[in-house]
């Protein structure tokens, strides 16, 4: 059984709300949606965890450390950018659209 | 058709536009500061998205040589971030056959609602710890793990959005969709990431218990 199946909630009502927690999270919703939210939140353990975990989810990926540029490709890529500014190079097909 | 116009406040605010300003006067050696500047984030940009250094070391090569024939058709009607990024998205994309890609699906809201034996349940510990103390190499390689399995339609929205800090509309932009559509695979996304991460920590719960 999902939660939309629980007898204490609407399912469609929470599915709805389900569906926007992270415009919710963005803060990309209007006050009167985050309002609709929060009142949910106060009253659904369900979505009040997923919010909690989605929210962590966010911050962990935010929170990713960078991986350092090997020093081969900045190498690589020098000769090839020289190559071209000097007009012996070639670039394969890939502009802006 | 006329190509939009484009203010002079556009320009002013791309803090790439003084030095793409003078590589187009003549200055081409000076390229090599845009690269300075993009090659970490582009680097990890094309990790996150081939999954392979190798790929992601030839999609940063392939980009800035596109960018260095093409710089001087940019006319600042974007910021050139989001630019550079649209021209390693559709590097991306034409060395996708030769790559190794999460097989595509549509990933469905249904699927990532919470399960009877989750509803009673409390937010878990570590949804409440503090970051530094979750966020460790294991963990970091579990997120990767999980973003590379993502299908691949929506694997560049959640690193455009939640690794490479692009707003919504920014996105939408680079990835050529509507700011709906972003929101919605945004959304899918992170919860299938969240669910990786559910089985992890309780994995490690059930360890250390």
């Amino acid at each position: 059984m999902s939660i939309a199946d629980r007898p204490e909630h609407d399912p469609a009502h929470c599915r709805e709300m389900f569906a926007h927690l992270s415009e919710y999270l963005d803060r990309e919703l209007d006050e009167t949606a985050c309002r609709e939210i929060e009142q949910h939140l106060r009253h659904c353990d369900a979505c009040r965890a997923c919010c909690a975990t989605l929210a962590r989810t966010v911050a962990l990926c935010r929170g990713m450390p960078a991986h350092a540029v090997p020093e081969t490709m900045s190498t690589r890529l020098r000769e090839a950018i020289e190559k071209l500014r000097s007009g012996d190079g070639t670039v394969s097909g890939a502009g802006p659209d | 058709m006329s190509k939009p116009r484009v203010s002079k406040q556009q320009r002013t605010n791309d803090r790439d536009a003084s030095l793409i300003e003078a590589i187009n006067a003549g200055e081409t050696d000076r390229f090599y500061e845009l690269v300075q500047r993009y090659q970490q984030a582009l680097f990890n940009f094309g990790l996150r998205i081939c999954g392979q250094a190798a790929d992601a070391e030839d999609m940063v090569q392939d980009t800035f040589l596109n960018v260095f024939k093409y710089l001087g058709t940019f006319r600042f009607e974007s910021q050139f971030k989001n630019w550079l990024y649209r021209i390693a998205m559709s590097v991306c994309i034409k060395r996708r056959r030769r790559s190794k890609f999460a097989p595509e699906r549509e990933l469905s809201l249904d699927e990532f609602l919470p399960g009877d034996e989750q509803i009673a349940a409390e937010t878990p510990a570590w949804a409440r710890e503090p970051l530094d103390r979750l966020l460790d190499e294991e963990l970091a390689r579990r997120i990767e793990d999980a973003i590379l399995a993502l299908p691949e339609s929506y694997r560049p929205v959640l690193v455009l959005r939640d690794l490479e800090g692009f707003s919504t509309e920014e996105t939408a932009q680079i990835l050529n969709l509507t700011s709906g559509n972003v929101k919605v695979r945004l959304h899918r996304a992170r919860l299938f990431v969240r669910e990786q991460l559910k089985e992890y920590f309780n994995h490690e719960h059930r360890r250390s218990a």
